[in-house]
């Protein structure tokens, strides 16, 4: 076994940061939409505090976005280039989750300095960080002073639109998060990739480390 | 004075006759109020005081002919003589027997005197929307008599609560303004409550749900209330633009959501289509009301080819009825609780109508299905208005709670065939990592 140093500081407190803030994002929405259902904090609150935790997160999403653009690491989502091979990658690893790994078979993905994030990963991380999460936000911004940005709400064919987007987008998270959850309990223990999100070192076998640098 | 120079003299001299033509003026200003009326008003008296002259009139009705004289001495018209309004009316040969058509048609032309003296008052009417339904034919709406009685105006008459004029044709709301918070104040002389022209206008009176509302007119004596509310009501100016101040200060009212078609290009309310063929054939008692389709189709329609201007459908929350929006109560029983409106089957939102305008620009509103604000319809059609809680559509509700079993139950289900399949060579094999 050896340590890799794969998670930077910066971005394990910005991972933290992101995760909490959405599940709770998540909470205080699920509170919002259905006030008379669910009661746990009044309206005003869950607004309240959905829109504090929202400007963290934006703020949040402009660290990691920053701090990729200006390192190196955006590589770290797309080391494959090639889509029919990121395809096949996906598909490879999709298979694994699906039958291998009750068989017992070993991961088709090798972690490695460059390569952080299996194919389906970063398939799945590049959709949700660059597509999902900046819609969520702008969405989320309009949808925080629909007065001040009353022209771009009418740009985009109305508040309903608007909200209909937002609301389909957080449907996904719901959707997403427990999976996230779930998947990063797949490693060699349930709390492996748990603690490298703390500690920021992944362990890696020695062979595989081998196979890499071969 | 005297010692003055004859270039002085002649100043003098012009001085004099300004002063003159100034206090001939505030005298005619004045009314003359204590002074007899002039001589020929006598003449006029004497066969118009009589309450037995009639005239008959061409649609069968009549006209009294009766005009009571000790009115019109108090009046403060009185100073400028009979002759002053009917100029007309040629002693010598009166009465002529002029044919007249009917008591309004005679009203309206006689009230066109007024505007001789009051052209301010006269062109401020004209706009408003009593006049607009005067030129549409209405046969009650008033004309500057109606309010004012030609015979007998009374200084302030109008501003006093129990002679103002409006109550005359709007009785009910006057009863419900009368037990408001503003009417209980202004019958205990509190004359900064506003009586109703002090929101509506006393001349240029306009719908009174047109455009803002009388938003503005609640904020020019209120200038601190968007400050007040703000400290606890968040995104007010949203607040303040969606719904009318009745709304939440007059809480025993039933709320419903008013449709509004708006222009998108000039950003304003837009002018409301006549003779839609959707809006045909339907009274206001229509129990299920137009659906979601049938606004959909009708938006279509206004934006087909050919449409100058995007139009969409804007949501406003308002009280139901005139007579409730003029409940106000103190504001410490104004609505506070957010979830009386954000929350699904909240009392706002299961009244929903659409407005088209009527004669004179009065909306006439039409019942829509209250489905409509959860249809996956509305994304299109009622794009300008949604409530959180309370508007949300069903077919995301529906997506929500697949999302949910779907991101929980099938790592959930991975997780047990997992376990179920683990072999225990494998086990063992873990086991050793571990430790
Ligand atoms: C000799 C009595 C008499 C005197 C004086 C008199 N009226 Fe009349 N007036 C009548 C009668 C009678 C009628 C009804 C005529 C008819 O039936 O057509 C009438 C009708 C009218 C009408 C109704 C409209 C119309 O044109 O028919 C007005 C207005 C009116 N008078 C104003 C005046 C004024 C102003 C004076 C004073 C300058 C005056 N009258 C003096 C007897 C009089
Ligand atoms: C401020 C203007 C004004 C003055 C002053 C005035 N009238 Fe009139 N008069 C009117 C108008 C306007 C009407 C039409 C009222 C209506 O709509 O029925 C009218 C109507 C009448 C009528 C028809 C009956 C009725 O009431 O409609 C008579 C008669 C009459 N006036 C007589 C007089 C006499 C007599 C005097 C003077 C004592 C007088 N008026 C002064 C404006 C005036
Ligand atoms: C000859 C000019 C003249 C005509 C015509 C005239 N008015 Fe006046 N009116 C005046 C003057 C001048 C005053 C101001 C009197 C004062 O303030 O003492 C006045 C005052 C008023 C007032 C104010 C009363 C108050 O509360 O102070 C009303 C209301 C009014 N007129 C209505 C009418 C109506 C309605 C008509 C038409 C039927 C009319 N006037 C026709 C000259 C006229
Ligand atoms: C719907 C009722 C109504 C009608 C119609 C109406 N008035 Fe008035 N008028 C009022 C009221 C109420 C006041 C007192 C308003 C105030 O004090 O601000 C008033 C006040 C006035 C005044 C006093 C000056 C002022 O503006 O306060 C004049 C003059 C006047 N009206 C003339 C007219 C004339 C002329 C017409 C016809 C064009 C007319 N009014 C039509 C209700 C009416
Ligand atoms: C002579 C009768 C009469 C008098 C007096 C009168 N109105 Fe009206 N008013 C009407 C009629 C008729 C309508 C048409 C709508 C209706 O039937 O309620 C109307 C409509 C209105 C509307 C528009 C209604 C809407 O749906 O927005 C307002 C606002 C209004 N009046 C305010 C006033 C005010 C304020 C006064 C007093 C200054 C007044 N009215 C005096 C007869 C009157
Ligand atoms: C404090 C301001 C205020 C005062 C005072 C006031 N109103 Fe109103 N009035 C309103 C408001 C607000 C509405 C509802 C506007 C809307 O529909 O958005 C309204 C609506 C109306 C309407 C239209 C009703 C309908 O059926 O849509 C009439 C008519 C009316 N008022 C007459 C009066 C009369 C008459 C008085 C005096 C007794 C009066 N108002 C006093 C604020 C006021
Ligand atoms: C002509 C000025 C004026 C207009 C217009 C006016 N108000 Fe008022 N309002 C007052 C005055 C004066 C008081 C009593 C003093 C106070 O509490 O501010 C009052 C009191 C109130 C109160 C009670 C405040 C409390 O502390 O309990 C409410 C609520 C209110 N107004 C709402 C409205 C609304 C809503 C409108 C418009 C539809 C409106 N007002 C239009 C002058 C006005
Ligand atoms: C969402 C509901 C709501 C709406 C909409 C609303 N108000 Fe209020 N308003 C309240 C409540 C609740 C209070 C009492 C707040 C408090 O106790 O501090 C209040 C207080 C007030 C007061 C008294 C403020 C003071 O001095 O303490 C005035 C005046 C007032 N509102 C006017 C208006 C006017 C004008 C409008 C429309 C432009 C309006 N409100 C719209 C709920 C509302």
């Amino acid at each position: 076994m050896r340590k890799l140093y794969v998670h930077q500081l910066p971005i394990r407190i910005w991972h933290w940061i992101n995760a909490i803030g959405c599940v709770l994002l998540v909470l205080t929405g699920i509170q919002i939409r259905y006030v008379g259902l669910i009661d746990v904090l009044p309206f005003r609150t869950a607004v309240i505090y959905h829109d504090w935790i929202g400007a963290i997160i934006v703020g949040n999403f402009f660290v990691w976005l920053l701090s990729y653009m200006f390192s190196v690491r955006i590589r770290v989502y797309h080391p494959e280039l090639d889509p029919i091979e990121l395809f096949r990658g996906c598909v490879r690893q999709a298979i694994y989750y699906s039958y291998g790994i009750f068989k017992g078979a070993p991961n088709p993905f090798h972690l490695s300095r460059t390569r952080k994030f299996n194919p389906l990963q970063s398939l799945t991380y590049q959709i949700v960080m660059l597509l999902l999460l900046p819609i969520q936000c702008f969405t989320g911004i309009l949808l925080w002073d629909l007065s001040r940005f009353s022209r771009v709400v009418d740009m985009l064919g109305g508040v309903r639109v608007v909200d209909t987007v937002h609301v389909g987008i957080f449907i996904i998270f719901v959707f997403y998060i427990p999976f996230h959850a779930y998947l990063g309990t797949l490693g060699r223990t349930p709390l492996e990739h748990y603690k490298a999100m703390f500690t920021g070192y992944e362990e890696v076998p020695e062979d595989q480390e081998a196979e890499k640098s071969a | 004075m005297a010692g003055q120079s004859t270039a002085g003299q002649h100043r003098h001299s012009s001085f004099t006759s300004t002063i003159a033509t100034v206090v001939l003026a505030l005298a005619f200003c004045a009314g003359f109020a204590a002074s007899a009326p002039p001589p020929g008003d006598q003449q006029c008296l004497a066969c118009h005081q009589s309450e037995a002259l009639v005239k008959p009139l061409a649609d069968g009705d009549s006209l009294s002919l009766h005009i009571s004289g000790g009115e019109f001495a108090k009046s403060v018209h009185s100073a400028f003589g009979c002759k002053s309004c009917h100029r007309d009316i040629d002693p010598a040969r009166h009465p002529a027997s002029a044919s007249i058509a009917s008591k309004r048609d005679f009203s309206i032309e006689r009230a066109k005197v007024c505007s001789g003296c009051h052209s301010e008052q006269y062109h401020q009417w004209e706009r408003g929307v009593h006049a607009a339904l005067v030129r549409a034919g209405n046969p009650v709406a008033p004309l500057c008599t109606s309010c004012h009685s030609p015979h007998a105006v009374m200084r302030g008459a109008a501003q006093a609560m129990d002679t103002v004029p409006c109550q005359t044709c709007h009785g009910a709301i006057f009863t419900a303004y009368a037990s408001s918070i503003h009417g209980v104040l202004r019958a205990g002389g509190v004359t900064q409550a506003p009586l109703c022209f002090a929101c509506h206008g006393a001349h240029d009176v306009k719908v009174a749900s047109a455009g803002e509302g009388l938003r503005d007119a609640c904020l020019s004596c209120h200038s601190e209330a968007i400050a007040r509310h703000q400290t606890w009501l968040p995104n007010t100016t949203l607040h303040f633009q969606m719904i009318s101040c009745p709304v939440c200060h007059a809480p025993k009212a039933q709320r419903t959501v008013d449709l509004v078609l708006y222009d998108s290009t000039s950003q304003a309310d837009a002018s409301m289509p006549m003779g839609v063929p959707e809006f045909e054939n339907r009274s206001g008692a229509n129990a299920s009301g137009l659906g979601s389709a049938a606004l959909f189709e009708l938006l279509r329609k206004l934006n087909g080819s050919g449409a100058s201007s995007k139009t969409s459908i804007r949501g406003h929350l308002d009280v139901r009825t005139g007579v409730e929006a003029h409940q106000l109560v103190p504001a410490s029983m104004a609505i506070s609780d957010c979830n009386t409106c954000h929350k699904t089957g909240a009392d706002a939102f299961q009244s929903v109508t659409v407005s088209v305008a009527g004669p004179g620009g009065i909306p006439i509103r039409y019942d829509v299905n209250k489905n409509v604000l959860n249809s996956a319809f509305s994304i299109e059609s009622i794009s300008g208005f949604y409530a959180i809680g309370a508007t949300r559509i069903t077919l995301l509700d529906v997506l929500l709670i697949l999302a949910l079993l779907g991101g929980f139950g099938i790592p959930a289900l991975h997780l047990i065939v997992r376990w179920l399949s683990k072999q225990p060579a494998k086990r063992d094999d873990n086991e050793q990592r571990q430790g």
